[in-house]
């Protein structure tokens, strides 16, 4: 576009802006239409010409695929043809194995399509979608195969084949045809987030954010977190993307949840600390060199920060003790305030290792990450479970209607209940997503039935063809790139792209039409039925689910097994913390309920104290024998029994374990023949106990009178 | 070369192993060259990829029929 040379009030330059606002909203939407209509149209050419059986699979294969970006298209049509693939000798081996029996075929199925789904649910983005496929491909290829066994592998190899074309056709198209890269947009997203956090720590810091507003941050960093790892999995598809970028991304996320975590439990120990604690006045210094590092638009402090840290650090150390000798402090103010300076210390580092890696990430540096771990998703398993459950038991449901009924349409509506069962049980709000998906249907059901028996059946050759079916395709797409109708716009396009899209050999049935319509619409009613009564509390990022999952993951951090320093035990529970958290969000909404807020603060809380014990643990192993090894394991073994049974008596347990424990530490301390090595450990332990004591007063808040305990740990 | 090859009496087009072979070897000749940053100079990266695929595999092809 030529550079604005005249003033901005001239017509010349108002228009471009206007041309440049068009080209940057409607604009994009409308080379998207155009894109995937060309897609379509094109797999739908080539199927006529290679004479294959169903054309209408390949298009709607391309109206599947058809997503914003060319990253994203790659990822889902790899994943599609990889699940087309299982789905159909998944059904090779049922028909094999069950020939000419249908009830028999129909458990299997049945059990078939419950594993993939509740696999589905296990998994997330298009992985999750890739299970949710082979469950339901082999549904619909078996299916109608049930009167002809024999001509299961011909149906097989002819949907392979079609998805396979269809496939092609949409990769390459979106990939070449003016495409959006995914790239940019995960770099953008890394920017944005670099940003923002450095804002967030800011304001935090100034103490400008009242704590619901922290907790929702903290609920939108982890669907950030989430977001961003499946942005990175579509961009590792595209041209040019590196593969040590997908690495230096996933230290990017992992470094970002550490300086999260240390972020929050520092937050949260300046929170407590009451007006007559001196903490504050000793953290002062060390803010303020945060705040100035953070304020910093470069960001080019922050990798000093550390270094800068030290001499305030041991200033205020200094300082701490000369209180300790005054008689009129508390112990507990003293140990917060030691806790404080660690935190802060401890924060900085994560600080600047997170800006090292944004900046290597920013400046496509080449630099050795060590050892990123990838990201590990975790759902409840009581929703795998239901959702397996479900849809096993919608496929069973349709098929007795389908078998007692004999009515031979049924098998439509019965594949169609599987697909949309397994394709809504990885949303959080699957009976809005099927009833989006079934408005689609309505509206295209006299759309569809026009175009095909008005304009299609005038329509002579294959241009002509396109333009008679253009309209209600391109009304489809143009739904779909509007986020609130996506579903209507993908239920339209599935509908009538089967429908319009003739075969080789045209014959027009108005009768048959109407009864497949009737057919596939009923289907999508059972799946909205079924998602309804079937366990309809048992949805992904459910309130209550996902809250005992929580429960679970600190439980974990106790019990599970430990290797060498614990760095794979901590990152494994942060994953998975902040993917449970980030379900909770997706399921929440734009504006979380309070019962959604307090499931958070909770969740907050558990991660602060799970990696107190994780840290707790990796130093007793590093131990030797003794009393105060003895203490820790009793702590641990108390903080189990109170994760199990999260009640007031189990809680007391704990801290009353903690207490002693942190006598024992004392007394060790005490000992001259502590050496300094041993000193700065005990002091570490000391740090952690008191941040598990912490949260666990919070947690017994309602039961147990927090003021007036001795405060010996 | 056969123009079908029997695979456990089931016939299948001796193009298929070709594009699946030519994917491979489009794959390597890719992490070759994104790894020497000549993508980064492209102006549609993209269209260098597929016209990459197209030459490999249109190549593999005429040495088939020839």
């Amino acid at each position: 576009m030529a550079p604005p040379t005249v003033t901005p009030s001239s017509p010349v330059a108002w228009l471009g802006a206007q041309l440049r606002g068009w080209a940057a909203s409607d604009g994009e939407r409308l080379i998207f239409v155009a894109r995937s209509a060309f897609a379509a149209f094109l797999a739908l050419w080539i199927a006529f010409r290679l004479g294959l059986d169903s054309p209408g699979t390949a298009m709607t294969t391309t109206f599947i695929l058809a997503l914003p970006s060319s990253g994203m298209v790659l990822e889902k049509a790899f994943y599609r043809l990889l699940g087309t693939v299982v789905g159909c000798s998944a059904a090779l081996v049922l028909i094999a194995l069950f020939p000419q029996q249908a009830p028999v075929l129909l458990v299997g199925l049945a059990l078939w399509v419950g594993l993939c789904t509740a696999g589905a649910a296990m998994h997330r983005n298009q992985q999750s979608y890739s299970f949710v496929l082979a469950g339901y491909t082999a549904c619909m290829i078996a299916v109608p195969a049930l009167d002809n066994p024999a001509g299961v592998f011909a149906a097989a190899v002819t949907r392979a084949t079609e998805v396979g074309l269809g496939v092609i056709v949409a990769a390459i198209v979106h990939d070449v045809l003016f495409p959006r890269a995914h790239g940019r947009q995960v770099q953008r997203t890394v920017q944005t987030r670099y940003e923002g956090f450095l804002a967030f720590c800011r304001q935090v810091l100034e103490q400008r954010m009242s704590p619901e507003q922290t907790e929702l941050t903290h609920l939108r960093y982890a669907a950030d977190i989430a977001a961003l790892e499946s942005g990175r999995a579509a961009a590792f598809f595209e041209t040019g993307h590196a593969r040590s970028h997908t690495r230096q991304l996933h230290a990017f996320n992992g470094a970002f949840m550490t300086a999260l975590t240390t972020f929050y439990t520092l937050h949260r120990l300046l929170h407590r600390a009451d007006a007559a604690s001196p903490v504050p006045a000793l953290i002062a210094p060390l803010h303020a060199l945060l705040a100035d590092a953070l304020a910093d638009p470069h960001g080019l402090k922050l990798a000093g920060l550390p270094a800068a840290l030290a001499q305030p650090a041991a200033d205020a150390r200094a300082a701490l003790n000369t209180l300790a000798a005054a008689p009129d402090q508390t112990r507990a103010a003293i140990i917060d305030g030691e806790t404080a300076i660690e935190l802060a210390e401890r924060f900085a580092g994560h600080l600047a290792a997170f800006a090292a890696v944004y900046h290597g990430l920013t400046q496509q540096k080449r630099m050795q990450v060590s050892e990123p771990q990838a990201y590990s998703p975790k759902t409840p398993p009581g929703i795998v479970l239901a959702s397996g459950l479900r849809a096993a038991l919608a496929l069973l449901a349709a098929a007795t209607l389908w078998y007692w009924m004999a009515w031979g349409q049924l098998a439509l509506s019965l594949v169609m209940t599987t697909v949309f069962c397994a394709l809504a049980s990885s949303s959080p709000r699957p009976t809005a997503m099927v009833k989006q998906v079934l408005t689609g249907f309505l509206i295209a059901t006299p759309l569809t039935f026009a175009t095909e028996f008005l304009l299609v059946i005038r329509a002579s050759g294959f241009p002509m063809l396109v333009l008679a079916a253009l309209p209600l395709f391109a009304l489809a797409l143009w739904l779909m790139t509007d986020p609130k109708r996506a579903g209507i716009g993908i239920g339209m396009a599935m509908f009538a792209s089967q429908f319009v899209a003739p075969v080789n050999l045209m014959h027009y049935d108005a009768a048959g039409v109407a009864n497949g319509m009737l057919a596939q619409t009923a289907g999508v009613v059972l799946a909205y039925a079924i998602f309804s009564v079937l366990l309809p509390e048992h949805t992904m990022g459910n309130r209550e689910h996902v809250r005992a999952a929580l429960w679970r993951e600190a439980l974990n951090a106790c019990r599970q097994r430990l290797a060498g320093d614990g760095r794979t035990l901590r990152h494994r529970f942060d994953n998975r913390v902040r993917d449970l958290l980030s379900q909770l969000n997706a399921a929440a909404g734009p504006t979380p309920p309070v019962a959604t807020r307090a499931v958070v603060r909770e969740g907050l809380t558990l991660l602060e104290l799970g990696h107190a014990v994780i840290e707790l643990r990796a130093l007793l192993a590093a131990s030797h024998d003794g009393a105060v090894r003895d203490a820790l394991r009793n702590v641990l073994r108390r903080l189990a029994a109170y994760l199990r049974v999260p009640v007031a008596g189990t809680n007391a347990d704990a801290v009353a374990a903690l207490l002693d424990a942190g006598v024992v530490i004392r007394a060790g301390l005490a000992d001259p023949a502590c050496d300094p090595a041993r000193a700065d450990r005990l002091h570490t332990v000391l740090a952690d106990l008191h941040a598990i004591y912490t949260s666990l007063l919070d947690q017994a808040a309602p039961t147990t009178e927090p003021s007036g305990v001795p405060h010996a740990a | 070369m056969p123009r079908e090859l029997s695979v456990l009496g089931i016939l299948i087009p001796t193009i298929l192993p070709v594009f699946f072979a030519s994917l491979l070897l489009q794959g390597a000749l890719d992490w070759v060259l994104s790894h020497a940053g000549v993508y980064r100079r492209l102006w549609h990266p993209a269209l260098a990829r597929l016209c990459l695929l197209v030459c490999i595999f249109g190549g593999m092809t005429a040495w088939l029929y020839r």
